[in-house]
């Protein structure tokens, strides 16, 4: 698991490969290429790319101008900056639904670079964006069937990747679905609806919660945060007594708020949530931060015990 | 070789009822911004009909000149002048800010009508249009981006990113017009936020810089065929221009910067243009 590759890692090869089967592909990024792994595409395609430097505005605002003269615009940088420095542009790029995608790294905790450059609050700030397709991948397989969608696929896409790797949880074969629940393990009593790294946890403390409890878990792996096909949300969840949603993110106005307004709509059902509790975290090695903010097995089972109990 | 008197006299017969157009249009609409849009008229006018490469029976002709109204709440401006042209009913015209209308309150992309992008968040379009020129720049299209900028709008911190990446990639094939009305909502630009000394800042960031009386249009016309030969760095036009030009009560002042003149207004500022009209007919 240790030595799977890192998603940006996966992203930069992949943006390789993308622009060399579409040659109306081009790449800004905002003097991170090396972080964000676009360097990769610099250095294949260096008339395609365009450092726009420190100036995430501007590099969203000529995306735009590229995307109306018909390119498909990739803007890479780190998610808090390009997302939070950038949005109003971003929202022009749904108001007018253009081809501009933005691949972002550094999403959620960053580990050593503490609370100014984690990326927490930007689920919220683009899933409010009409038009705009919102996607999280749980491992490398998921981002490359992900990004075959985004760049055949017309219109204004985020796509966020964290900084680190994640172990896989899929198998070549597996079919990303726009919209879809991905159920990685079937169960009957509760549901743990994961995105990013949620799913991760949530797959990898399944089975122990199982024996510990004495329940069925079913784990939900949603990389689609915006737009979810909510009847096949109800239907994975139906017979469930209730579910935990898991996000690297802000539990507030984050994807557990977008998956409680889908099925409160319908169902009556007992949600809880592990995310970060409305804070900044802080410095530190990424798995001691998400172990300090609650983003751990224990946590999990705490949750559950009060839906069973 | 500039225009001949008779045609420059015919065109401000043209701009000056564009204006009319652009008063009723607000003026039906009760509410709008009269100021900035008779300001920087002339500049649109001038562009559609005498500059950029442009077919109006077929805007999306791949090699069209790109023109950008970044100051986004001229758009009563474009929308008359390209009615002129036919991209738009007249009658329609009357529609300005109606649920259903077209014609919103500020533009929304619409290719039909040869608007590229939506505007009207202040500071957007220099940077759209650096997207443009280097999109050209890559598929070797000789077309040409003007993008309208307001000058209160340059206080905006992303025009300066924009232009400082418009030098650094010798955009030459991008055009910015400032339309250099000394007013802005809250007072004049040197009392909100000074720009001056404004054609310095632009020589700064490595833009070619013509400032000129964008009344004269014949002064206009010689520094857009001029600009356009300069190469290896963009350009900047900063023109000097009136707002709520040729309406004696609404030039020079922010009153009319976001208000629709009322009925005894509108009909005394129809009639000032009317007289002007008549005044330069006679001399034709």
């Amino acid at each position: 698991m240790i030595s799977e590759p890192s998603l940006r890692d996966t992203f930069g090869n992949l943006l390789v490969e993308a622009g060399r089967e579409n040659e109306n592909i081009i790449v800004l990024d905002a003097d991170l290429s090396a972080s964000t792994r676009t360097l990769k595409f610099a250095k294949t395609f260096p008339n395609r790319f365009f450092n726009m430097g420190i100036a995430e505005q501007n590099m969203l605002g000529t995306a735009l101008g590229f995307a109306v003269s018909g390119k498909i615009a990739v803007v890479s940088g780190f998610s808090i900056f390009t997302t939070g420095r950038a949005w109003e542009f971003i929202r022009f790029a749904c108001h007018d639904n253009l081809n501009v995608k933005m691949i972002t790294t550094h999403g959620g905790i960053v580990g050593e670079d503490g609370s100014t450059h984690n990326a927490l609050e930007d689920l919220s700030l683009m899933a409010s964006l009409p038009n705009l397709t919102v996607l999280v991948p749980s491992d490398n397989i998921e981002l490359k069937k992900m990004l075959d969608y985004v760049f055949i696929t017309k219109g204004p896409f985020y796509v966020r990747l964290p900084r680190d790797s994640f172990p896989n949880l899929h198998h070549n074969l597996y079919n990303f679905k726009i919209g879809k629940p991905d159920v990685l393990k079937e169960g009957n009593d509760i549901g743990l609806i994961g995105t990013g790294y949620g799913s991760t946890l949530a797959f990898k403390s399944a089975l122990n919660i199982e024996k510990k409890l004495g329940i069925s878990i079913k784990v939900i792996n949603f990389p689609t945060i915006k737009p979810i096909d909510e009847n096949f949300l109800l239907d994975e969840i139906k017979d469930l007594r209730g579910v935990v949603v898991l996000e690297e993110h802000n539990i507030y106005c984050g994807f557990g708020s977008i998956i409680a307004r889908l099925i409160s709509r319908e169902q009556a059902k007992i949600i809880k949530f592990i995310g970060i509790n409305n804070a900044f975290p802080q410095s530190g090695k990424r798995d001691i931060v998400l172990n300090a903010y609650s983003l751990n097995s224990e946590k999990l089972i705490t949750e559950i015990k009060k839906i069973i109990i | 070789m500039g225009l001949s008197r008779t045609d420059d006299q015919k065109i401000q017969v043209e701009i000056l009822e564009i204006k009319k157009d652009i008063l009723k249009m607000i003026y039906k609409a009760q509410s709008g911004h009269p100021g900035g849009s008779l300001s920087c008229v002339s500049i649109i006018y001038l562009l559609y009909n005498n500059v950029m490469r442009f077919n109006f029976k077929n805007p999306k002709w791949e090699e069209r000149d790109i023109f950008i109204l970044s100051k986004g709440h001229a758009a009563p401006a474009l929308y008359a002048v390209i009615s002129k042209f036919g991209l738009i009913k007249r009658e329609d015209l009357f529609t300005l800010r109606k649920f259903g209308s077209k014609l919103q309150g500020h533009p929304v992309k619409n290719p039909e009508l040869g608007i590229e992008i939506s505007t009207g968040s202040l500071g957007m379009g220099l940077s759209v249009g650096v997207g443009c020129a280097l999109s050209a720049k890559l598929d070797n299209s000789d077309k040409t981006i003007y993008v309208l900028l307001g000058d209160g709008e340059l206080n905006e911190g992303v025009i300066w990113e924009a232009a400082m990446s418009a030098s650094h990639y010798k955009l030459d094939n991008l055009i910015a017009i400032v339309d250099r009305n000394g007013l802005q909502i809250d007072g004049s630009t040197e009392e909100i936020m000074a720009l001056e000394p404004l054609a310095e800042k632009w020589r700064a960031f490595g833009w070619e810089v013509f400032e000129i009386d964008g009344t004269n249009l014949n002064e206009l016309l010689q520094v857009f065929k001029r600009s356009k030969k300069i190469i290896g760095k963009p350009k900047v036009i900063i023109s000097y221009l009136i707002k709520g030009s040729d309406v004696s009560f609404m030039q020079h002042t922010r009153e009319f910067h976001g208000r629709a003149p009322n009925k005894e207004e509108y009909e005394i500022a129809v009639k000032e243009l009317d007289k002007m009209k008549k005044k330069i007919i006679q001399e034709i």
